[in-house]
């Protein structure tokens, strides 16, 4: 998640934000893997029933070019365009520097969303 | 009853209680945890294995896996597609891993086993978590493991892991 997280650091995660509303765009949240000791930090660039694509790094939601400020290191990623379904939602981090193979990415379900990142 | 009757039962039933509990068969669940922590102490490796200790560390690596076997391996930046088929090529694998890296420490985390309802199959999900000598970061990787009672021991007999995100 850099730049905009550091590695190494301590950060906060309200596991309560889910419980009464949705997921949003650009929310940076914590995904469970096999259970709690360990998690991904990620933040949401695609949300469920949308048509998500790279085009030099970038994510194109819809045909749209997504405004991403926090990225800040270009990259030339290359992802052809995917469908949601009904409960998933896109992950990617913001440290787009990286080969795209080695960067941790994807489609997940709603229910592996642990918590949302207090900054 | 006395105050000190009361306590004497209680010490009796804590010892009871102590005593039941050890001698208590272990739940399935308990006995392939225990095992998977086994393999994953075995996978591990520190700077100074004996060389006679990493043949046999890898051979009791391979004993806990059935005959008929399947490893599927994928950690993007790290692994790309291995498998393995044979005790021959996981004994390989373990032994090279021993060979080209100076230390690995594998830890599984969050380990949840759901036992089939025949009690003769289970399958284990589980985060590892590994440490290779001279890399600044570890590497996390789900795993699912499936398992068999075979002749009385939950063998493993197939191990892939998962996309998390994919």
């Amino acid at each position: 998640m850099l730049p905009t997280y550091q590695d190494h650091r301590v950060n906060f995660v309200n596991m309560l934000a889910y419980r009464y509303s949705e997921p949003k765009r650009g929310d940076v949240v914590t995904i469970k893997l096999a259970g709690p000791s360990v998690m991904f930090m990620k933040r949401i660039v695609g949300l469920p029933g949308e048509t998500i694509a790279f085009h030099r790094g970038h994510a194109i939601i819809n045909g749209e070019p997504l405004n991403e400020p926090y990225v800040k290191n270009p990259c030339d990623w290359e992802i052809p365009p995917r469908t949601l379904g009904a409960d998933e939602y896109y992950f990617v981090g913001d440290n787009r520097s990286m080969p795209e193979y080695d960067h941790t990415k994807g489609v997940a379900p709603r229910a592996r969303i642990a918590g949302k990142v207090l900054l | 009853m006395t105050k000190s009757s009361v306590g004497k039962l209680a010490v009796l039933l804590a010892i009871a209680a102590g005593i039941a509990y050890w001698f208590w068969p272990a739940s399935p669940e308990r006995i392939i945890k225990k095992q998977l922590m086994e393999v994953a102490k075995l996978a591990s490796f520190g700077p100074s294995e004996a060389p006679l200790a990493k043949l046999s560390n890898s051979q009791k690596l391979t004993l806990h896996f059935a005959n008929e076997l399947e490893i599927l391996i994928d950690v993007p930046g790290r692994a790309h597609q291995q498998v393995f088929h044979s005790h021959d090529e996981l004994l390989q694998a373990a032994m090279g891993a021993r060979s080209t890296l100076g230390s690995l420490q594998v830890e599984f985390l969050d380990i949840n086993v759901t036992v089939g309802p025949d009690k003769t199959t289970a399958v284990a999900d589980l985060t590892a978590r590994i440490f290779i000598s001279g890399d600044k970061d570890f590497i996390i990787q789900e795993i699912k493991i499936s398992l068999r009672k075979i002749e009385g021991e939950w063998l493993i007999y197939r191990l892939e892991t998962v996309k998390t995100l994919s």
